[in-house]
Protein backbone atom coordinates (compact mmCIF):
# COMPACT_ATOMS: atom_id res chain seq x y z
CA UNK A 1 0.00 0.00 0.00
CA UNK A 2 1.52 3.19 -1.07
CA UNK A 3 -0.80 5.30 0.99
CA UNK A 4 -0.86 6.84 4.38
CA UNK A 5 -4.62 5.74 6.34
CA UNK A 6 -5.81 9.22 6.08
CA UNK A 7 -4.75 9.00 2.40
CA UNK A 8 -6.66 5.72 1.91
CA UNK A 9 -10.39 6.76 3.62
CA UNK A 10 -10.27 10.23 1.60
CA UNK A 11 -9.81 7.38 -2.00
CA UNK A 12 -13.19 5.85 -0.15
CA UNK A 13 -15.31 8.81 0.36
CA UNK A 14 -14.70 10.13 -2.83
CA UNK A 15 -14.99 6.27 -4.96
CA UNK A 16 -17.87 5.26 -2.77
CA UNK A 17 -19.40 7.62 -0.14
CA UNK A 18 -22.27 5.93 0.24
CA UNK A 19 -20.61 2.85 1.75
CA UNK A 20 -21.06 2.65 5.70
CA UNK A 21 -17.37 3.08 7.34
CA UNK A 22 -18.68 2.43 11.31
CA UNK A 23 -21.91 1.26 13.08
CA UNK A 24 -22.59 1.83 16.65
CA UNK A 25 -25.67 0.20 17.96
CA UNK A 26 -28.68 2.66 15.56
CA UNK A 27 -25.85 4.87 14.40
CA UNK A 28 -23.49 4.96 11.32
CA UNK A 29 -21.33 7.28 9.37
CA UNK A 30 -20.83 6.90 5.47
CA UNK A 31 -16.97 7.01 4.48
CA UNK A 32 -18.46 10.34 2.88
CA UNK A 33 -19.88 11.49 6.08
CA UNK A 34 -17.19 10.38 8.32
CA UNK A 35 -14.58 12.59 5.76
CA UNK A 36 -16.62 15.57 6.15
CA UNK A 37 -16.24 15.49 9.92
CA UNK A 38 -12.86 14.89 10.10
CA UNK A 39 -11.90 17.81 7.60
CA UNK A 40 -14.51 19.94 10.12
CA UNK A 41 -12.53 18.71 13.13
CA UNK A 42 -8.72 19.42 11.27
CA UNK A 43 -10.16 23.05 10.42
CA UNK A 44 -11.56 23.51 13.88
CA UNK A 45 -8.03 22.29 15.07
CA UNK A 46 -6.25 24.35 12.72
CA UNK A 47 -8.33 27.25 13.95
CA UNK A 48 -7.44 26.95 17.43
CA UNK A 49 -3.75 27.41 16.27
CA UNK A 50 -3.14 23.99 16.38
CA UNK A 51 0.04 23.34 14.33
CA UNK A 52 1.57 20.31 12.95
CA UNK A 53 3.61 17.93 15.38
CA UNK A 54 1.23 19.20 17.85
CA UNK A 55 -0.70 16.78 20.02
CA UNK A 56 -4.41 15.49 20.64
CA UNK A 57 -5.16 13.38 23.48
CA UNK A 58 -8.03 11.26 23.04
CA UNK A 59 -9.46 9.70 25.82
CA UNK A 60 -12.48 7.80 24.41
CA UNK A 61 -13.83 4.83 24.80
CA UNK A 62 -14.62 3.83 20.76
CA UNK A 63 -16.82 5.43 19.22
CA UNK A 64 -16.75 7.15 15.60
CA UNK A 65 -15.73 10.35 17.65
CA UNK A 66 -12.80 8.65 18.59
CA UNK A 67 -12.11 7.85 15.16
CA UNK A 68 -12.84 11.32 13.54
CA UNK A 69 -10.44 12.81 16.38
CA UNK A 70 -7.73 10.74 15.37
CA UNK A 71 -7.79 11.24 11.64
CA UNK A 72 -8.53 14.33 11.62
CA UNK A 73 -5.56 15.23 14.07
CA UNK A 74 -3.79 13.49 11.03
CA UNK A 75 -5.21 15.90 8.36
CA UNK A 76 -4.07 18.61 10.58
CA UNK A 77 -0.61 17.15 10.80
CA UNK A 78 -0.64 16.35 14.20
CA UNK A 79 -0.16 13.53 16.50
CA UNK A 80 -3.03 11.30 18.25
CA UNK A 81 -2.56 10.23 21.33
CA UNK A 82 -5.40 7.54 22.15
CA UNK A 83 -5.75 7.26 25.80
CA UNK A 84 -7.26 4.65 28.18
CA UNK A 85 -10.86 6.39 28.70
CA UNK A 86 -11.08 3.93 31.79
CA UNK A 87 -7.93 5.58 33.33
CA UNK A 88 -7.99 7.66 36.30
CA UNK A 89 -6.72 11.05 36.34
CA UNK A 90 -4.02 9.57 38.56
CA UNK A 91 -3.09 7.47 35.86
CA UNK A 92 -4.08 9.75 33.11
CA UNK A 93 -2.08 12.70 34.80
CA UNK A 94 1.77 11.59 33.70
CA UNK A 95 0.44 10.58 30.04
CA UNK A 96 -0.87 14.11 29.53
CA UNK A 97 2.23 15.97 31.55
CA UNK A 98 4.90 13.65 29.62
CA UNK A 99 3.06 14.20 25.81
CA UNK A 100 2.10 17.89 26.64
CA UNK A 101 -1.16 18.09 24.37
CA UNK A 102 -2.53 21.11 22.47
CA UNK A 103 -5.72 19.57 22.97
CA UNK A 104 -7.59 16.79 25.07
CA UNK A 105 -11.25 15.29 23.33
CA UNK A 106 -13.02 13.52 26.40
CA UNK A 107 -16.55 12.11 27.12
CA UNK A 108 -19.38 14.41 28.85
CA UNK A 109 -19.81 13.02 32.34
CA UNK A 110 -15.75 11.82 33.04
CA UNK A 111 -15.51 12.96 36.79
CA UNK A 112 -12.10 12.43 36.46
CA UNK A 113 -11.88 15.24 34.06
CA UNK A 114 -12.16 18.13 37.15
CA UNK A 115 -9.08 17.13 39.28
CA UNK A 116 -7.45 15.53 35.96
CA UNK A 117 -7.25 19.21 34.59
CA UNK A 118 -6.40 20.82 38.13
CA UNK A 119 -3.14 18.60 38.28
CA UNK A 120 -1.69 20.24 35.27
CA UNK A 121 0.65 23.31 34.82
CA UNK A 122 -0.67 23.57 31.50
CA UNK A 123 -3.88 23.43 30.31
CA UNK A 124 -4.94 21.65 26.89
CA UNK A 125 -8.01 23.16 25.38
CA UNK A 126 -11.15 20.87 25.95
CA UNK A 127 -13.48 19.42 23.26
CA UNK A 128 -16.44 17.63 24.88
CA UNK A 129 -18.27 14.48 23.43
CA UNK A 130 -21.78 14.34 24.18
CA UNK A 131 -23.99 15.96 26.28
CA UNK A 132 -22.65 17.87 28.96
CA UNK A 133 -23.70 20.10 31.99
CA UNK A 134 -21.03 23.56 31.38
CA UNK A 135 -19.53 22.82 34.48
CA UNK A 136 -16.03 22.30 32.19
CA UNK A 137 -15.82 24.57 29.54
CA UNK A 138 -15.02 23.12 26.33
CA UNK A 139 -16.09 23.24 22.83
CA UNK A 140 -19.01 20.53 21.86
CA UNK A 141 -17.82 17.93 19.54
CA UNK A 142 -21.14 17.58 17.72
CA UNK A 143 -20.93 21.65 16.98
CA UNK A 144 -18.03 20.98 15.46
CA UNK A 145 -18.08 18.59 13.02
CA UNK A 146 -21.28 19.90 12.19
CA UNK A 147 -19.86 23.21 10.92
CA UNK A 148 -19.22 23.32 7.13
CA UNK A 149 -16.09 22.67 5.79
CA UNK A 150 -15.04 24.21 2.63
CA UNK A 151 -11.56 22.18 2.11
CA UNK A 152 -13.21 18.74 1.64
CA UNK A 153 -12.44 18.39 -1.99
CA UNK A 154 -8.89 19.78 -2.09
CA UNK A 155 -7.27 18.87 1.29
CA UNK A 156 -4.41 16.44 0.88
CA UNK A 157 -3.74 13.74 3.18
CA UNK A 158 -0.40 13.45 4.80
CA UNK A 159 2.23 11.57 3.16
CA UNK A 160 3.09 8.28 3.70
CA UNK A 161 6.67 8.98 5.81
CA UNK A 162 8.35 8.91 9.01
CA UNK A 163 6.17 11.67 10.61
CA UNK A 164 4.55 10.71 13.65
CA UNK A 165 1.60 9.79 13.82
CA UNK A 166 0.63 8.51 17.19
CA UNK A 167 1.34 8.19 20.48
CA UNK A 168 0.14 5.44 22.06
CA UNK A 169 1.24 4.75 25.85
CA UNK A 170 2.08 0.87 27.57
CA UNK A 171 2.56 1.97 30.97
CA UNK A 172 1.60 4.72 33.43
CA UNK A 173 1.99 5.72 36.49
CA UNK A 174 5.94 4.92 37.35
CA UNK A 175 7.03 8.88 36.86
CA UNK A 176 8.20 7.87 33.03
CA UNK A 177 5.58 6.58 31.25
CA UNK A 178 6.52 4.73 27.65
CA UNK A 179 5.06 6.13 24.92
CA UNK A 180 5.49 4.29 21.72
CA UNK A 181 5.83 6.55 19.05
CA UNK A 182 4.47 5.40 15.96
CA UNK A 183 4.87 7.30 12.38
CA UNK A 184 2.56 6.89 9.16
CA UNK A 185 4.35 4.64 7.39
CA UNK A 186 4.48 2.21 10.56
CA UNK A 187 0.71 2.17 11.01
CA UNK A 188 0.09 1.93 6.96
CA UNK A 189 2.73 -1.32 6.58
CA UNK A 190 1.60 -2.69 9.59
CA UNK A 191 -2.26 -2.16 8.44
CA UNK A 192 -0.96 -3.76 4.56
CA UNK A 193 0.49 -6.75 6.16
CA UNK A 194 -2.65 -7.84 8.17
CA UNK A 195 -4.53 -7.18 5.00
CA UNK A 196 -3.02 -8.91 2.67
CA UNK A 197 -2.79 -12.60 5.25
CA UNK A 198 -6.64 -11.48 6.42
CA UNK A 199 -7.45 -10.99 2.08
CA UNK A 200 -9.07 -8.18 3.72
CA UNK A 201 -11.33 -6.03 0.74
CA UNK A 202 -14.04 -3.14 1.09
CA UNK A 203 -17.04 -6.26 1.01
CA UNK A 204 -15.89 -6.96 4.54
CA UNK A 205 -17.38 -5.83 7.86
CA UNK A 206 -15.95 -6.78 11.52
CA UNK A 207 -17.37 -6.70 15.15
CA UNK A 208 -15.04 -4.66 16.94
CA UNK A 209 -14.72 -5.04 21.23
CA UNK A 210 -11.31 -4.09 21.55
CA UNK A 211 -10.41 -0.71 22.30
CA UNK A 212 -8.64 1.71 20.20
CA UNK A 213 -5.82 3.25 22.74
CA UNK A 214 -4.43 -0.40 22.35
CA UNK A 215 -2.88 -1.52 19.53
CA UNK A 216 -4.74 -4.48 18.79
CA UNK A 217 -7.89 -2.45 18.50
CA UNK A 218 -6.25 -0.04 16.92
CA UNK A 219 -5.12 -2.38 14.00
CA UNK A 220 -8.38 -3.80 13.35
CA UNK A 221 -9.72 -0.30 13.06
CA UNK A 222 -7.02 0.89 10.54
CA UNK A 223 -7.18 -2.42 8.55
CA UNK A 224 -10.78 -2.45 7.88
CA UNK A 225 -10.73 1.50 7.13
CA UNK A 226 -7.77 1.05 4.89
CA UNK A 227 -9.87 -1.30 2.80
CA UNK A 228 -12.79 0.57 2.70
CA UNK A 229 -14.72 -1.84 4.99
CA UNK A 230 -16.97 -1.67 7.59
CA UNK A 231 -16.43 -1.74 11.32
CA UNK A 232 -19.29 -2.23 14.24
CA UNK A 233 -18.39 -1.40 17.27
CA UNK A 234 -19.41 -3.12 20.52
CA UNK A 235 -17.90 -1.49 23.83
CA UNK A 236 -17.25 -4.47 25.73
CA UNK A 237 -17.78 -8.54 26.54
CA UNK A 238 -19.76 -8.01 29.87
CA UNK A 239 -22.83 -9.19 28.09
CA UNK A 240 -21.34 -11.51 25.59
CA UNK A 241 -25.07 -12.49 24.45
CA UNK A 242 -25.41 -8.95 22.99
CA UNK A 243 -22.12 -9.18 20.56
CA UNK A 244 -23.21 -12.52 19.58
CA UNK A 245 -26.48 -10.98 18.36
CA UNK A 246 -24.46 -8.03 16.83
CA UNK A 247 -22.68 -9.79 14.72
CA UNK A 248 -25.17 -12.34 13.38
CA UNK A 249 -27.72 -9.21 13.08
CA UNK A 250 -24.87 -6.94 11.11
CA UNK A 251 -23.91 -10.71 8.76
CA UNK A 252 -20.20 -9.23 9.93
CA UNK A 253 -17.03 -11.58 8.25
CA UNK A 254 -14.92 -10.89 10.69
CA UNK A 255 -14.17 -11.47 15.07
CA UNK A 256 -10.86 -10.48 16.42
CA UNK A 257 -10.71 -11.24 20.23
CA UNK A 258 -8.21 -11.90 23.25
CA UNK A 259 -8.21 -15.67 25.02
CA UNK A 260 -10.79 -13.91 27.42
CA UNK A 261 -13.25 -12.62 24.57
CA UNK A 262 -13.46 -16.18 22.80
CA UNK A 263 -13.65 -18.38 26.63
CA UNK A 264 -16.45 -15.87 27.17
CA UNK A 265 -18.25 -16.27 23.87
CA UNK A 266 -18.05 -19.67 24.50
CA UNK A 267 -18.63 -20.22 27.94
CA UNK A 268 -21.75 -17.95 28.00
CA UNK A 269 -23.31 -18.04 24.83
CA UNK A 270 -24.70 -21.53 22.94
CA UNK A 271 -23.00 -20.08 19.68
CA UNK A 272 -25.31 -22.82 17.92
CA UNK A 273 -28.47 -21.45 18.74
CA UNK A 274 -27.16 -17.88 16.37
CA UNK A 275 -26.51 -17.98 12.51
CA UNK A 276 -23.01 -17.02 12.34
CA UNK A 277 -22.22 -18.18 9.10
CA UNK A 278 -21.36 -14.75 7.45
CA UNK A 279 -18.10 -14.81 9.56
CA UNK A 280 -14.99 -15.86 7.64
CA UNK A 281 -12.30 -14.65 9.57
CA UNK A 282 -11.81 -14.86 13.86
CA UNK A 283 -7.93 -12.98 14.92
CA UNK A 284 -6.74 -14.16 18.33
CA UNK A 285 -4.14 -11.99 19.71
CA UNK A 286 -3.02 -10.86 23.01
CA UNK A 287 -1.06 -14.04 24.72
CA UNK A 288 -1.50 -17.31 23.99
CA UNK A 289 -4.88 -19.13 23.95
CA UNK A 290 -5.58 -22.73 25.68
CA UNK A 291 -4.87 -25.21 23.15
CA UNK A 292 -8.24 -26.55 24.32
CA UNK A 293 -10.35 -23.38 23.96
CA UNK A 294 -8.80 -22.89 20.13
CA UNK A 295 -10.19 -26.46 19.43
CA UNK A 296 -13.86 -25.97 21.03
CA UNK A 297 -13.83 -22.21 18.91
CA UNK A 298 -12.81 -24.05 16.03
CA UNK A 299 -15.50 -26.48 16.42
CA UNK A 300 -18.46 -23.94 17.49
CA UNK A 301 -17.52 -21.95 14.29
CA UNK A 302 -16.44 -24.48 11.93
CA UNK A 303 -17.04 -21.68 8.92
CA UNK A 304 -14.57 -19.15 10.01
CA UNK A 305 -11.14 -19.40 9.82
CA UNK A 306 -8.80 -18.51 12.88
CA UNK A 307 -5.99 -16.40 12.62
CA UNK A 308 -3.76 -17.02 15.29
CA UNK A 309 -1.38 -13.90 15.83
CA UNK A 310 1.60 -11.70 18.06
CA UNK A 311 2.72 -8.92 18.29
CA UNK A 312 3.59 -6.01 20.29
CA UNK A 313 2.69 -1.87 20.48
CA UNK A 314 6.29 -1.20 19.64
CA UNK A 315 6.23 -2.62 16.42
CA UNK A 316 2.74 -1.12 15.91
CA UNK A 317 0.88 -4.05 16.59
CA UNK A 318 1.43 -7.43 14.95
CA UNK A 319 4.49 -8.90 14.11
CA UNK A 320 3.55 -13.08 12.86
CA UNK A 321 0.65 -14.92 12.17
CA UNK A 322 -0.28 -18.36 12.22
CA UNK A 323 -1.94 -19.55 8.94
CA UNK A 324 -5.41 -20.82 9.60
CA UNK A 325 -4.44 -24.56 7.71
CA UNK A 326 -1.29 -25.04 10.19
CA UNK A 327 -3.11 -24.67 13.22
CA UNK A 328 -3.22 -28.60 13.18
CA UNK A 329 0.34 -29.00 12.67
CA UNK A 330 1.76 -25.94 14.45
CA UNK A 331 -0.72 -25.66 17.17
CA UNK A 332 0.58 -23.58 19.99
CA UNK A 333 2.94 -21.59 17.65
CA UNK A 334 2.72 -17.74 17.11
CA UNK A 335 3.21 -18.31 13.62
CA UNK A 336 5.53 -16.75 10.95
CA UNK A 337 6.84 -13.23 10.31
CA UNK A 338 3.93 -11.64 8.62
CA UNK A 339 5.17 -9.60 5.14
CA UNK A 340 7.82 -7.08 5.22
CA UNK A 341 9.29 -8.54 8.74
CA UNK A 342 12.09 -9.88 10.12
CA UNK A 343 12.26 -12.16 13.24
CA UNK A 344 15.26 -13.60 14.66
CA UNK A 345 15.86 -15.18 18.39
CA UNK A 346 18.98 -14.05 20.18
CA UNK A 347 20.98 -14.98 23.09
CA UNK A 348 23.15 -12.58 24.42
CA UNK A 349 25.14 -11.67 21.62
CA UNK A 350 24.54 -14.28 19.78
CA UNK A 351 22.34 -13.66 16.48
CA UNK A 352 20.09 -16.33 14.91
CA UNK A 353 21.35 -19.76 17.33
CA UNK A 354 20.29 -22.10 15.01
CA UNK A 355 16.34 -23.87 14.97
CA UNK A 356 14.77 -24.55 18.05
CA UNK A 357 17.64 -22.82 20.14
CA UNK A 358 15.89 -20.76 22.88
CA UNK A 359 16.53 -16.40 23.45
CA UNK A 360 14.70 -13.77 22.73
CA UNK A 361 12.30 -12.33 19.99
CA UNK A 362 14.03 -9.68 17.78
CA UNK A 363 12.17 -7.71 14.73
CA UNK A 364 12.89 -5.72 12.10
CA UNK A 365 10.67 -4.29 9.51
CA UNK A 366 8.88 -0.62 8.29
CA UNK A 367 6.02 -1.37 11.72
CA UNK A 368 8.54 -1.07 14.18
CA UNK A 369 8.46 2.09 16.30
CA UNK A 370 10.19 5.48 15.75
CA UNK A 371 11.54 5.32 19.69
CA UNK A 372 9.59 6.13 23.11
CA UNK A 373 8.39 9.54 23.00
CA UNK A 374 10.74 12.12 24.40
CA UNK A 375 12.61 8.97 26.08
CA UNK A 376 16.22 8.31 24.14
CA UNK A 377 17.44 6.35 27.02
CA UNK A 378 14.94 3.86 27.06
CA UNK A 379 14.53 3.75 23.34
CA UNK A 380 18.14 2.61 23.02
CA UNK A 381 17.38 -0.22 25.35
CA UNK A 382 15.46 -1.54 22.76
CA UNK A 383 16.18 -0.74 19.41
CA UNK A 384 19.41 -0.78 17.93
CA UNK A 385 20.34 -1.12 14.31
CA UNK A 386 16.70 -0.63 13.17
CA UNK A 387 15.77 -4.32 15.06
CA UNK A 388 13.39 -4.34 17.62
CA UNK A 389 14.25 -6.08 20.75
CA UNK A 390 10.53 -7.21 22.07
CA UNK A 391 11.17 -8.74 25.86
CA UNK A 392 9.71 -11.98 25.02
CA UNK A 393 11.52 -15.39 25.00
CA UNK A 394 11.08 -17.86 22.09
CA UNK A 395 12.71 -20.50 19.44
CA UNK A 396 12.10 -20.63 15.80
CA UNK A 397 11.40 -24.60 14.25
CA UNK A 398 13.04 -25.28 11.48
CA UNK A 399 10.26 -24.80 9.19
CA UNK A 400 10.37 -20.69 10.56
CA UNK A 401 7.79 -20.90 12.95
CA UNK A 402 7.55 -18.82 16.04
CA UNK A 403 6.96 -20.70 19.64
CA UNK A 404 7.10 -18.16 22.45
CA UNK A 405 8.55 -19.55 25.76
CA UNK A 406 7.52 -16.92 27.75
CA UNK A 407 8.35 -13.01 28.73
CA UNK A 408 11.03 -11.11 30.59
CA UNK A 409 8.89 -9.15 32.22
CA UNK A 410 6.45 -9.41 34.90
CA UNK A 411 3.72 -7.79 33.32
CA UNK A 412 -0.23 -9.09 34.06
CA UNK A 413 -2.57 -9.74 31.69
CA UNK A 414 -6.27 -9.20 32.75
CA UNK A 415 -8.45 -9.76 29.22
CA UNK A 416 -7.73 -7.12 26.56
CA UNK A 417 -5.59 -5.00 29.31
CA UNK A 418 -1.87 -5.12 30.39
CA UNK A 419 -1.13 -3.96 33.54
CA UNK A 420 2.56 -3.07 34.82
CA UNK A 421 2.63 -4.32 38.61
CA UNK A 422 4.28 -1.53 39.79
CA UNK A 423 1.53 0.66 38.40
CA UNK A 424 -1.12 -1.15 41.40
CA UNK A 425 1.39 -1.20 43.91
CA UNK A 426 2.16 2.74 43.98
CA UNK A 427 -1.45 3.20 43.86
CA UNK A 428 -1.81 0.60 46.84
CA UNK A 429 1.40 1.61 48.81
CA UNK A 430 -0.35 5.50 49.03
CA UNK A 431 -2.78 3.99 51.30
CA UNK A 432 -2.29 4.88 55.18
CA UNK A 433 -0.75 2.16 57.29
CA UNK A 434 0.83 -0.21 54.71
CA UNK A 435 4.11 -0.68 54.83
CA UNK A 436 5.08 -3.23 52.06
CA UNK A 437 3.10 -4.46 49.13
CA UNK A 438 3.66 -6.73 45.60
CA UNK A 439 0.66 -7.37 43.13
CA UNK A 440 1.08 -10.44 40.86
CA UNK A 441 -1.40 -12.09 38.62
CA UNK A 442 -3.27 -14.80 38.91
CA UNK A 443 -4.88 -17.45 36.76
CA UNK A 444 -8.83 -16.74 36.23
CA UNK A 445 -10.78 -19.17 33.69
CA UNK A 446 -12.50 -16.33 32.07
CA UNK A 447 -10.34 -13.12 31.90
CA UNK A 448 -6.60 -15.11 31.27
CA UNK A 449 -5.35 -13.24 34.72
CA UNK A 450 -6.75 -11.28 37.85
CA UNK A 451 -4.93 -9.16 40.20
CA UNK A 452 -3.89 -10.72 43.65
CA UNK A 453 -2.38 -7.90 46.32
CA UNK A 454 -0.45 -9.38 48.71
CA UNK A 455 0.14 -6.19 51.80
CA UNK A 456 2.34 -6.27 54.93
CA UNK A 457 0.52 -3.88 57.46
CA UNK A 458 2.30 -1.24 59.42
CA UNK A 459 3.69 -1.17 62.94
CA UNK A 460 -0.30 -0.01 63.32
CA UNK A 461 -0.94 -3.75 62.90
CA UNK A 462 -4.48 -3.98 60.44
CA UNK A 463 -5.57 -2.56 57.76
CA UNK A 464 -8.88 -2.47 56.34
CA UNK A 465 -9.14 -4.63 53.27
CA UNK A 466 -12.63 -2.63 52.24
CA UNK A 467 -10.89 0.61 52.49
CA UNK A 468 -7.75 -0.42 50.41
CA UNK A 469 -10.35 -1.27 47.78
CA UNK A 470 -11.69 1.92 47.57
CA UNK A 471 -8.58 3.57 47.42
CA UNK A 472 -7.43 1.60 44.39
CA UNK A 473 -11.23 2.50 42.85
CA UNK A 474 -10.52 6.10 43.41
CA UNK A 475 -6.90 5.72 41.47
CA UNK A 476 -7.12 3.08 39.19
CA UNK A 477 -9.08 2.09 36.38
CA UNK A 478 -11.28 -1.14 37.41
CA UNK A 479 -9.28 -3.62 35.60
CA UNK A 480 -6.28 -3.26 37.85
CA UNK A 481 -8.39 -3.53 41.36
CA UNK A 482 -7.31 -6.50 42.70
CA UNK A 483 -9.87 -9.40 42.60
CA UNK A 484 -7.88 -10.74 45.72
CA UNK A 485 -5.91 -9.40 48.54
CA UNK A 486 -3.84 -11.27 51.04
CA UNK A 487 -2.31 -9.58 54.24
CA UNK A 488 1.29 -11.47 55.15
CA UNK A 489 3.88 -11.00 57.90
CA UNK A 490 6.31 -10.14 54.79
CA UNK A 491 6.87 -10.75 51.47
CA UNK A 492 9.49 -13.43 49.75
CA UNK A 493 12.51 -11.47 48.42
CA UNK A 494 15.62 -12.61 46.38
CA UNK A 495 19.38 -12.48 47.41
CA UNK A 496 19.61 -9.05 46.19
CA UNK A 497 16.72 -7.60 48.20
CA UNK A 498 14.09 -7.73 45.16
CA UNK A 499 10.66 -8.79 45.86
CA UNK A 500 10.64 -12.46 44.47
CA UNK A 501 7.10 -12.32 42.35
CA UNK A 502 8.11 -16.00 40.83
CA UNK A 503 7.63 -16.98 44.55
CA UNK A 504 4.61 -14.83 45.48
CA UNK A 505 2.79 -16.21 42.10
CA UNK A 506 3.28 -19.94 43.34
CA UNK A 507 2.23 -18.87 46.72
CA UNK A 508 -0.79 -16.76 45.28
CA UNK A 509 -2.31 -19.89 42.85
CA UNK A 510 -1.69 -22.28 46.06
CA UNK A 511 -3.52 -20.45 48.55
CA UNK A 512 -6.60 -19.21 46.19
CA UNK A 513 -6.92 -23.41 45.32
CA UNK A 514 -6.79 -24.31 48.58
CA UNK B 1 -35.19 -4.26 52.77
CA UNK B 2 -36.82 -3.34 49.57
CA UNK B 3 -35.39 -4.84 46.13
CA UNK B 4 -33.96 -1.60 44.93
CA UNK B 5 -31.49 -1.19 48.25
CA UNK B 6 -31.11 -4.58 48.32
CA UNK B 7 -29.64 -4.44 44.59
CA UNK B 8 -27.79 -1.30 45.67
CA UNK B 9 -26.06 -2.71 49.13
CA UNK B 10 -24.83 -5.65 46.89
CA UNK B 11 -22.92 -3.30 44.60
CA UNK B 12 -21.84 -1.00 46.71
CA UNK B 13 -20.29 -3.36 48.83
CA UNK B 14 -18.73 -5.85 46.24
CA UNK B 15 -18.16 -3.36 43.48
CA UNK B 16 -17.66 0.07 44.49
CA UNK B 17 -16.54 -0.97 48.45
CA UNK B 18 -18.45 1.97 50.08
CA UNK B 19 -21.20 2.21 52.51
CA UNK B 20 -22.19 5.00 51.28
CA UNK B 21 -25.74 4.81 49.54
CA UNK B 22 -25.47 8.57 47.63
CA UNK B 23 -22.48 7.08 45.52
CA UNK B 24 -24.78 4.66 42.94
CA UNK B 25 -27.84 6.61 41.72
CA UNK B 26 -30.63 3.87 40.66
CA UNK B 27 -30.10 5.21 36.94
CA UNK B 28 -26.10 5.26 36.90
CA UNK B 29 -24.68 3.07 34.53
CA UNK B 30 -22.57 -0.15 35.92
CA UNK B 31 -21.11 -0.68 32.92
CA UNK B 32 -20.38 3.09 31.90
CA UNK B 33 -19.14 3.84 35.38
CA UNK B 34 -16.86 0.92 35.83
CA UNK B 35 -18.91 -0.85 38.12
CA UNK B 36 -18.98 -4.08 36.78
CA UNK B 37 -16.72 -6.18 34.39
CA UNK B 38 -17.10 -9.64 32.63
CA UNK B 39 -16.70 -11.15 36.03
CA UNK B 40 -18.57 -8.88 37.94
CA UNK B 41 -22.08 -9.02 35.72
CA UNK B 42 -21.52 -13.15 36.48
CA UNK B 43 -21.49 -12.39 40.38
CA UNK B 44 -24.45 -9.67 39.72
CA UNK B 45 -26.88 -12.59 38.00
CA UNK B 46 -25.70 -14.75 40.97
CA UNK B 47 -26.80 -12.51 43.60
CA UNK B 48 -29.92 -11.93 41.62
CA UNK B 49 -31.08 -15.77 41.32
CA UNK B 50 -29.99 -16.43 44.94
CA UNK B 51 -31.75 -13.10 46.44
CA UNK B 52 -34.92 -13.07 44.09
CA UNK B 53 -35.27 -16.99 43.42
CA UNK B 54 -35.77 -16.74 39.51
CA UNK B 55 -33.17 -17.99 37.06
CA UNK B 56 -31.74 -15.54 34.65
CA UNK B 57 -31.32 -16.58 31.15
CA UNK B 58 -28.91 -16.43 29.15
CA UNK B 59 -30.56 -14.17 26.55
CA UNK B 60 -31.54 -11.73 29.50
CA UNK B 61 -28.33 -11.23 30.23
CA UNK B 62 -27.96 -8.21 28.15
CA UNK B 63 -27.03 -4.59 29.10
CA UNK B 64 -31.32 -3.20 29.13
CA UNK B 65 -31.74 -6.08 32.11
CA UNK B 66 -28.65 -5.38 34.19
CA UNK B 67 -26.59 -2.52 33.49
CA UNK B 68 -28.50 -0.40 36.10
CA UNK B 69 -30.16 -1.20 39.88
CA UNK B 70 -33.47 0.68 38.03
CA UNK B 71 -32.64 -1.95 34.69
CA UNK B 72 -32.22 -4.35 37.26
CA UNK B 73 -35.79 -3.68 38.97
CA UNK B 74 -37.92 -3.71 35.45
CA UNK B 75 -36.55 -6.71 34.67
CA UNK B 76 -38.05 -8.10 37.67
CA UNK B 77 -40.85 -6.96 37.32
CA UNK B 78 -41.39 -7.99 33.95
CA UNK B 79 -39.75 -11.38 34.86
CA UNK B 80 -42.37 -11.98 37.70
CA UNK B 81 -45.30 -10.74 35.40
CA UNK B 82 -44.55 -13.02 32.65
CA UNK B 83 -44.16 -16.32 34.59
CA UNK B 84 -47.68 -15.10 35.75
Amino acid sequence: MARSLPDSVRSHAFDAPENIAITMGSRSHTYGQLWREIIAFAEWLKGTGFKAGDRAAIVLANCPEAVIACYGTWMAGGIAVPMNSQAKSRELAPWLRHCDPAVLIHESGNTDMEPLLESLATRPRLLVVGEEPKRIPGARFNEVVASRSLSVETVSAPRLDDTPAMILFTSGTTGSPKGVTLSHRNIASNAAAVIEYLELTAADSIVSVLPFYYAYGNSVLSTHLAVGGRVVLELNMVFPHAVVETIARERVSGFSGVPSTFALLLSRVDLSRHDLGSLRYLTQAGGPMAVALTRRLLSALPSARLFVMYGQTEATSRLTWLPPEMLGSKIGSAGKAIPGVEIEIRSGRQRSIGADGIGEVWARGENVMLGYWRDEARTSEVLSDGWLRTGDMGRIDADGYLFLEGRRTDMIKVGANRIYPNDVEEAIAEFPGIAEVAVVGIEDELLGQVVKAFIVPGVAGSVDKMAVLAHCRAGLAPYKIPKHIEFVDALPKTASGKINRGALAVAAVTREES
Amino acid sequence: MDESRQIRNFILKNFLFSEDEGSLSDEESLIASGAIDSTGVLELIMFIEETFQIKVADEEMIPENLDSVQKIIAYLHGKRSSQG
